[in-house]
């Protein structure tokens, strides 16, 4: 099929849909796949050698530090394929990490096809599998590259049989490859250009496109990422977003190399940036539809939900009066980060703070470290929780994501929490330590599987509650670093509950409280104030740590009054030394947090986490 | 408090600094090299150290009569018969005033009667003896280069000698026990010092010590073993009127050391020799050009001679400065004046403004006002860092 006849720019015409390809790399975390982005962005000139730093993609810090994309990019490649014609490919890359499994599936829903990068020795891993699943259910073309294969480890045969075998995926074609030397890349984009389908769509339909990402920038509002379906957008049109019904100008539409290069119009299959000059990020959401304000479509693109944050944790300012600098900094990070959601919370222990929810651990612990670096925030985190629904005797219920907000027991009838279906990839010699890990997790085993000799695939359903109480640390030393998890929601199930409160000096501290299931109860609360004894430093007075659930105590320990603690040799080389000993001795006091009068480090609201069983 | 007279005056301490050792100790953390380590003669190590004193007298202030002089280490002892002349030489220098204290450190293996002697002849009055128990045991787990009987004999040397004796101890060592801790210190009264210190073990960081508790090879000391130790210790030497004077130091009446009561008192001092500390007042630091320019409000100033023996010593070596405004220095003062245990009068609290603090203090039961004096309770006493710390900040 073929597009009516461009009409003459000056520069950037519309181009003809059947010389696009849109497609996607995904692969389990660390198998190389900003590394292979960044030298297809080299090889096609997209950005020049010396401009080139170290995995252009993945431009936050915290990104390349942990190795992790977090944010989707997009970028447009012109690359001059073997046939001797020049296509424009358009790179979307997808976040890595299983938090962001929505964000993932928009950005494939904006792909005609995938590369799907496995690592040459690590072979299929357990986001492989999970994003490859993500890349079938969106019907795309899957472009299997077995990557580093210039490691002395290397077994591509291996590695191409577990693709086979392991995701049903025709491998024989599969593209050999090293990132870091550049062998293969020129043949995966050769391998994209024969195999991903061009996109198809209507250029006469009313414009129809989707939003599979944004970002706030401060000077130009709410930027949003597109991929044109049907119809075009241009600059001056008005146009609407089907999800929030909001209606307004287009003021840039443009194409991302990877700065962003305003052209006159996007057309049919083509991706790039969209800028209204919204300000506000809610009203731009990922998986929306973007139509003409007037006469536009009423069918929205499929796929598009609300984010929902899955996990909660109280976030404090260890100086009370950073209160207002956290209001505005994560006020400032929900720009960019709408799965971000926050309410003011108040705690009798910490003072104020907020409680915030997050899409997963990792989504948890890079907003925590964001607020710290780049806010220079001194930050106090409770142990995270769930969002539990509570059912009470009155026939009421509703969601609670604090220890603090559990109703009265007596009121309660019953109480659901949320499960999850827990995929672990896992070397055979160690289901044996996996399986002993479920059982401490509430984990209930429903399958079993060898993907290949080497790798076998277990599932779990077990509730998130036990997910992020350490699973995942657990699983990867339990099994030497092998194993690799994927997980998803299933919904609600009840459960026994119940709150247990940590009292220290007979004072219940409401931050160290946490909901448990009543069989787990005691052994936590145990070993939670063995570990809390280990953890709180000897006072001037005595210490005693209790659990209790309802009242009812259920473990003591006690922190025994420190009773000395003096630099005993101080002479005339010593004053200055220790003088300045005891005020770095000082300024560590400061980094704990006093409730009370007892002085309490940080890592004690996060010691649930890290009770072992 | 300075020196009195129209033009600024040397201090009337001073504080010389051999660093030097046999061998190191598993726990010491003091700057001193092993004998062995060292190429120097040590009768040239004495002559440079005497050359780095006598640089200070060609400075542009007044002479003093010394009060005290304190030859420390490291083992100063090491140098034989050289340390001897090193005394006659710096009192040479630096005249004593009538009834100086002339201190030396010594380590048994290091100190026979021969030196005793020569000692006393140069002038010294006093050694400290570095025993640290005398259990052969604990001795060996300190790597310490004695034994328990040479520690007797080189304690009956310095009193045959006619010099006082102080002796170091060390309590709250991991595998020390009660009995060892006692048996020690009734042994240590046997050889009639007039002063005896009492250090609980602390862990330094660098030090064999530090890195065998890292490992896990030797468990961390305990602190509360460590108090009770300590409090032993003030009993038992307290029956024999050894009253403790200081955090961790024991005198008969009359006995305490002059020099090291100086260090608590703000008195100034000098310090010669490789990683010696000095102490100067304002107005002797600037007269000898010590003042940094930005020197306004400044009060005190302290240094430390920053030269490494590897590298040979030069008469006038490089020194690290510090200075203290005037308020920083009143508070300094109380905070090193509550080592003592007599503690400082509510006038001197009271003008370094931390009579707030120290009142927040006494309602913990760590000092107390008596007599118009603060001083620390037992409580405070072992938890002076607690004492200390608050006086500093001044909250």
């Amino acid at each position: 099929m073929f597009a009516p006849p461009a009409p003459c720019y000056p520069y950037d015409p519309m181009t003809d849909p059947t010389l696009i390809r849109n497609f996607s790399i995904i692969a389990h975390i660390d198998h190389g796949k900003s590394t292979l982005a960044d030298r297809m962005l080299e090889i096609t000139h997209t950005i020049a050698d010396r401009d080139m730093m170290e995995q252009v993609l993945d431009s936050m810090d915290i990104e390349r530090e942990r190795g992790i994309t977090i944010k989707a990019q997009a970028v447009r490649l012109e690359y001059e394929a073997n046939d001797g014609v020049t296509y424009q490919l358009n790179l979307i890359d997808t976040p890595g990490h299983v938090d962001f499994t929505y964000e993932v599936s928009r950005s494939l829903a904006a792909c005609e096809g995938v590369l799907l990068v496995v690592d040459a020795a690590q072979g299929v891993e357990a986001q492989t599998v999970a994003n490859a699943q993500l890349a079938m259910n969106a019907h795309l073309e899957i472009v299997p590259l077995i990557n580093k294969i210039d490691l002395p480890a290397a077994d591509p045969e291996r590695v191409r049989h577990e693709i086979e075998e392991g995701l049903a995926i025709p491998a024989d074609e599969a593209v050999l490859a090293s990132a870091k030397t550049g062998v293969g890349v020129r043949e995966a984009l050769e391998a994209i250009v024969k195999h991903v389908p061009h996109p198809v769509g209507d250029p006469k339909a009313p414009l129809k496109a989707l939003i599979f990402d944004s970002y706030f920038d401060a000077y130009r509002g709410v930027v949003a990422l597109i991929r044109v379906v049907d119809g075009a957008v241009s600059k001056g049109m008005k146009i609407r977003m089907l999800a929030t019904q909001t209606v307004t100008d287009v003021e840039e539409v443009g194409v991302r190399r990877p700065a962003n290069i305003p052209v006159d119009e996007l057309g049919v299959g083509e991706v790039g940036y969209l800028i209204t000059g919204l300000k506000d990020p809610s009203l731009v959401k990922v998986g929306d539809t973007v139509t003409v304000a007037h006469h536009g479509t009423v069918d929205p693109l499929p796929g598009y939900r609300e984010v929902k944050p899955m996990v909660y944790t109280g976030i404090f300012p260890i100086d009370g009066d950073q209160y207002p600098e956290l209001r505005d900094a994560l006020d400032r990070l929900q720009l960019n980060d709408p799965a971000l959601i926050y309410d003011p919370e108040s705690s009798h222990a910490l003072g104020f703070g907020f409680r915030v929810g997050f899409l997963g651990l990792l989504h948890m612990e890079v907003v925590k470290e964001r607020l710290e670096r780049e806010f220079d925030l001194d930050l106090l985190a409770t142990a995270p929780s769930v969002e539990y629904h509570v059912f009470l005797t009155n026939g009421t219920s509703s969601f609670i994501h604090s220890p603090q907000d559990m109703p009265d027991p007596g009121t309660i009838d019953h109480m659901e929490e949320p499960y999850l279906k827990a995929t672990v990839l896992v070397p055979p010699e160690y289901v044996g330590a996996v399986m002993e890990l479920a059982e401490g997790h509430r984990a209930a085993f429903k399958d079993m599987q060898y993907l290949s000799a080497t790798t076998v695939e277990l599932h779990y359903e077990m509730p998130l509650s036990e997910l992020i109480m350490d699973y995942f640390d657990q699983l990867k030393s339990r099994t030497k670093g092998y194993a690799s998890l994927d997980y998803e929601y299933i919904g609600y199930r009840e459960s026994q509950l119940v709150k247990l409160d940590v009292l220290l000096a007979g004072k219940v501290v409401d931050a160290l409280s946490f909901i448990v299931h009543k069989d787990k109860a005691f052994a936590r609360g145990k070993m939670l104030t063995e570990k809390l004894r280990g953890i709180i430093p000897r006072q001037m007075f005595e210490v005693p740590i209790q659990a209790a659930i309802g009242g009812r105590i259920i473990a003591r320990e006690t922190v025994k009054a420190k009773r000395k603690d003096v630099l005993a040799k101080c002479y005339g080389g010593d004053i200055s030394r220790k003088r300045k000993l005891l005020e770095k001795q000082k300024k560590g006091k400061k980094r704990m947090k006093n409730v009370g009068s007892i002085e309490v480090p940080q890592e004690a609201f996060m010691a649930i986490l890290k009770v072992d069983e | 408090m300075s020196s009195s007279g129209d033009i600024p005056r040397l201090p009337a301490h001073l504080y010389v600094h051999v660093p030097l050792c046999r061998s190191k100790c598993a726990y010491c953390d003091f700057y001193s090299l092993p004998l062995a380590d060292v190429a120097e003669d040590v009768s040239s190590i004495a002559g440079s150290l005497a050359s780095q004193a006598r640089a200070w007298l060609a400075r542009d202030v007044g002479p003093q009569l010394l009060k005290s002089l304190y030859v420390g280490g490291g083992t100063p002892t090491v140098l034989g018969s050289d340390l001897a002349g090193l005394v006659a030489l710096l009192t040479t220098w630096f005249p004593l005033a009538p009834g100086a204290e002339v201190t030396v450190e010594a380590n048994p293996e290091s100190l026979d009667a021969p030196l005793a002697a020569a000692l006393a002849e140069a002038g010294v009055t006093r050694v400290s003896l570095g025993v640290q128990s005398l259990d052969d045991g604990v001795l060996a787990f300190l790597e310490r280069s004695h034994d328990a009987a040479t520690a007797r004999a080189a304690a009956k040397a310095v009193r045959d000698a006619g010099l006082a004796l102080s002796v170091d101890l060390i309590c709250g060592i991991p595998g020390q026990s009660a009995q060892s801790w006692i048996d020690t210190l009734n042994g240590a009264l046997a050889l009639r010092p007039e002063h005896v210190s009492v250090y609980p073990l602390a862990i330094e960081a660098g030090t064999p010590l530090s890195a065998a508790v890292a490992i896990g090879d030797v468990p961390e000391p305990d602190p509360d073993t460590a108090a009770d130790m300590m409090l032993l210790a003030q009993h038992v030497l307290g029956q024999a009127g050894l009253a403790r004077y200081e955090v961790a130091n024991y005198a008969l009446p009359g006995a305490e050391s002059r020099h090291n009561t100086a260090y608590w008192t703000g008195a100034p001092y000098l310090g010669i020799g490789p990683g010696a500390h000095g102490m100067l007042d304002a107005a002797t630091a600037a007269a000898v050009g010590f003042m940094p320019a930005r020197g306004e409000n400044v009060a005190r100033l302290r240094y430390s001679v920053a030269c490494d023996l590897r590298e040979g010593l030069t008469p006038m070596p490089r020194l690290d400065v510090e200075v203290l405004t005037a308020a920083e220095t009143r508070r300094e003062d109380v905070m090193l004046g509550l080592r003592l245990t007599r503690g400082v009068t509510d006038d001197e609290a009271e003008a370094a403004g931390v009579t707030g603090a120290l009142e927040t203090l006494e309602a913990a039961g760590l000092v107390e006002l008596v007599d118009s004096s603060w001083r620390t309770t037992e409580r405070g006493w072992l938890l002076g860092n607690e004492v200390f710390s608050a006086v500093w900040a001044g909250e």
